[in-house]
């Protein structure tokens, strides 16, 4: 039960989703870079007009202004991909954020003592084998709570007898629920 | 309405959560101004030897700039794409292994608590979010832990006797409250 191995890697993050993400991911860099050519395309694709002297002189002139034009469409890219790609971050990443933040407030709820409820993810959420394994342990635990206190009971039935009897009976439930609970540790 | 009330205190899921998505998207913004940075540095300077180059060869054989450099641009566009894709997708593979790895020591720690271990660290590691994350389980089966340990030594201490009926009875009922108040 050591390692992430054990939690089965394939039901935490699904295959789908990454390849998803890849793809998204693709197509996100190909429009920046798309972008990228239809600016600096428009920029070069400028007839050289005039006769010999007059193309020479363009071409000399034509690095000096290339130089902001190449900088402003890097700019544009950047500025695009970026967003484009932090919207693809949050939107696709949510799948994971969103059940960890729900599993925070879970455990915080959890520790003030209010009553905790049954976890479940979105559909297509990923990191679904921690909710299970949530919901699993506070059965058990509530298992054996139910348990002891059934245990408890049962002693409390023999307080209609005599109180030798009924003492003996509750002190034997407390050092069977205090024997049970030694598999906490 | 009843059901309108617990539906509105039930708590929304956030879609996003800065921790965890913020130093994604800075990485992946990273990936793409370095690209562009690259790029424009060996696009610039090549523009200004090829076409300076051009200039004093003559033969002027094409009838715009882009003429002149369209191999050129293909092959640095085809690179950028290449190499901010390739450097994305091994940020995508990371974030997929830290989060497999963090989650699945979570889930582990979780499971073993269902079997009465709620002391072994959970470890899930140094990343950010995930460290925290699991610092969060240890709390919460370390407070788990500390309540049965308590009522388990009440327990004992009441099953070993010694004291009047009345002192007992009292006892005896304080612990039953402290026993509901597990996993309530």
């Amino acid at each position: 039960m050591s390692g992430p191995k054990a939690a089965g890697d394939g039901t935490l993050v699904q295959r789908r989703y990454v390849h998803g993400l890849l793809l998204r991911l693709c197509v996100n860099t190909a429009g920046g870079v798309g972008i990228l050519f239809i600016i600096l395309y428009f920029a070069l694709s400028r007839p050289l007009h005039g006769d010999y002297a007059g193309v020479f002189h363009a071409l000399r002139n034509l690095s000096p202004f290339l130089r902001p034009i190449l900088a402003v469409s890097v700019l544009l890219y950047a500025l695009l991909a970026c967003g484009s790609t932090s919207a693809l971050c949050i939107f696709i990443l949510h799948k994971v954020a969103g059940p960890l933040y729900r599993m925070e407030l879970v455990l915080d709820q959890y520790r003030s003592g209010a009553p905790t409820r049954t976890v479940s993810f979105r559909s297509g959420d990923q990191i679904q084998p921690l909710a299970h394994a949530f919901n699993h342990w506070i059965g058990s635990l509530r298992r054996d709570r139910h348990r002891w206190l059934a245990t408890m009971m049962d002693a409390e039935r023999h307080s209609l007898q005599d109180e030798a009897t009924c003492r003996a009976e509750m002190e034997g439930a407390l050092r069977k629920i205090a024997g049970d609970m030694a598999k906490y540790r | 309405m009843k059901t309108r009330i617990l539906q509105s205190r039930q708590p929304r899921i956030r879609y996003a959560n800065p921790r965890f998505q913020g130093p994604a998207v800075l990485a992946f913004a990273a990936i793409i101004a370095t690209g562009g940075v690259i790029f424009w540095k060996l696009v610039d300077s090549q523009f200004q030897r090829v076409f300076l180059h051009t200039a004093i060869r003559g033969h002027y054989t094409f009838d715009s700039a882009y003429d002149i450099v369209r191999d050129l641009l293909s092959w640095h566009l085809a690179g950028l794409f290449f190499a901010v894709f390739l450097a994305g997708s091994v940020l995508v593979f990371f974030l997929v292994a830290a989060t497999r790895d963090g989650i699945g020591k979570a889930v582990d720690s979780l499971r073993t608590s269902a079997d009465g271990d709620l002391s072994t660290p959970t470890g899930t590691g140094s990343i950010g979010e995930f460290d925290r994350f699991g610092k969060k389980i240890d709390d919460t089966r370390s407070d788990t832990l500390t309540t049965v340990q308590m009522i388990r030594s009440e327990a004992a201490e009441l099953a070993a006797g010694g004291m009047s009926p009345e002192e007992f009875r009292l006892r005896w009922d304080e612990l039953k409250q402290r026993i509901r108040t597990i996993a309530p």
